[in-house]
């Protein structure tokens, strides 16, 4: 924790919320869905802990890990087209965001080989109940994943076209937000469903 | 500023490589709990407070993200601690 106090803010020191005011009360009811889901695997394990400790010895911790990584990387990536627009450089700001989009892509095909091989293996949603939280809980956050793309797509086409300045960026900084809102919900999930026992 | 994110960035991946690796350690469930959990916290600060940009925000944002954070994991932190004694 004091490491990352003693570094300077990426983005300057100003009081304003970063983006659309609108965006925010989105990214706390997002945060409220995504909290009451983590709770409820968490106190469901209470009550079949065998069960859940089984079940997650079949998960792919390395996938978990690689798509930890991407996300994480991709949250960098869109950091720094922050600070590109920050800059007045709207073309650099919209290059970041397609690899921010990239390494967004690459997260949802791990996903989806990681699903597929669990469908093969036979198991589905009512194969049991750390499973439902598995698969049920992955899905929504990978629809997370694609709107959170949408976004940083419908973001990155405007400022291509020379939609931002440096003085007029919300919107990126708006995309920015959801964007790290859908990389800090994982970093939550990965230690939860794939590492604690 | 490409410096400091940067290195936050790194930080990050570390924390996450730690993780793992302890994960693979062979601690104890309970052994690994705390530590986990702590390198998580510290993890979503770094995105709450950097990435996203919340520190020096007017409150109440900065706290509530913050608070939601601490509260799930406090939370999920007393859910398996109860398994484990």
């Amino acid at each position: 924790m004091n490491v990352s106090m003693s570094l300077s803010l990426p983005h300057g020191n100003r009081r304003e919320l970063p983006g659309d005011l609108a965006m925010w009360f989105f990214i706390l009811a997002e945060l409220l869905v995504f909290g009451i889901f983590f709770l409820a695997y968490a106190f469901a394990r209470t009550r079949n802990v065998e069960l859940f400790n089984a079940s997650q010895l079949e998960l792919d911790k390395l996938s978990g890990a690689i798509n930890t990584v991407l996300l994480i990387s991709s949250s960098y990536f869109v950091v720094r087209a922050v600070d590109k627009i920050r800059h007045g450089l709207a073309r650099a700001c919209a290059h970041w965001l397609l690899a921010a989009m990239a390494l967004g892509g690459a997260f949802l095909v791990v996903k989806l080989v990681e699903f597929a091989d669990k469908f093969e293996a036979g198991i589905s949603l009512s194969t049991n109940t750390f499973f439902m939280f598995y698969l049920g809980l992955g899905f929504f956050h990978f629809m997370h994943v694609v709107l959170g793309m949408v976004i940083l797509g419908a973001v990155a086409l405007k400022a291509w076209k020379g939609g931002y300045s440096a003085a007029d960026h919300v919107g990126v900084e708006t995309g920015a937000s959801y964007w790290h809102m859908v990389d800090l919900v994982w970093i939550v999930l990965f230690p939860l469903i794939y590492v604690l026992r | 500023m490409t410096r400091t994110a940067t290195f936050q960035w790194l930080i990050l991946m570390a924390l996450t490589a730690a993780a793992v690796g302890l994960s693979r350690s062979g601690l104890s469930d309970s052994a690994l709990l705390v530590p986990v959990l702590l390198m998580t916290l510290i993890k979503g600060r770094i995105v709450i407070d950097r990435f996203m940009a919340l520190q020096g925000v007017a409150a109440p944002w900065r706290w509530i993200v913050l608070g939601w954070l601490l509260l799930v994991l406090s939370l999920i932190g007393y859910a398996f601690h109860m398994t484990q004694t």
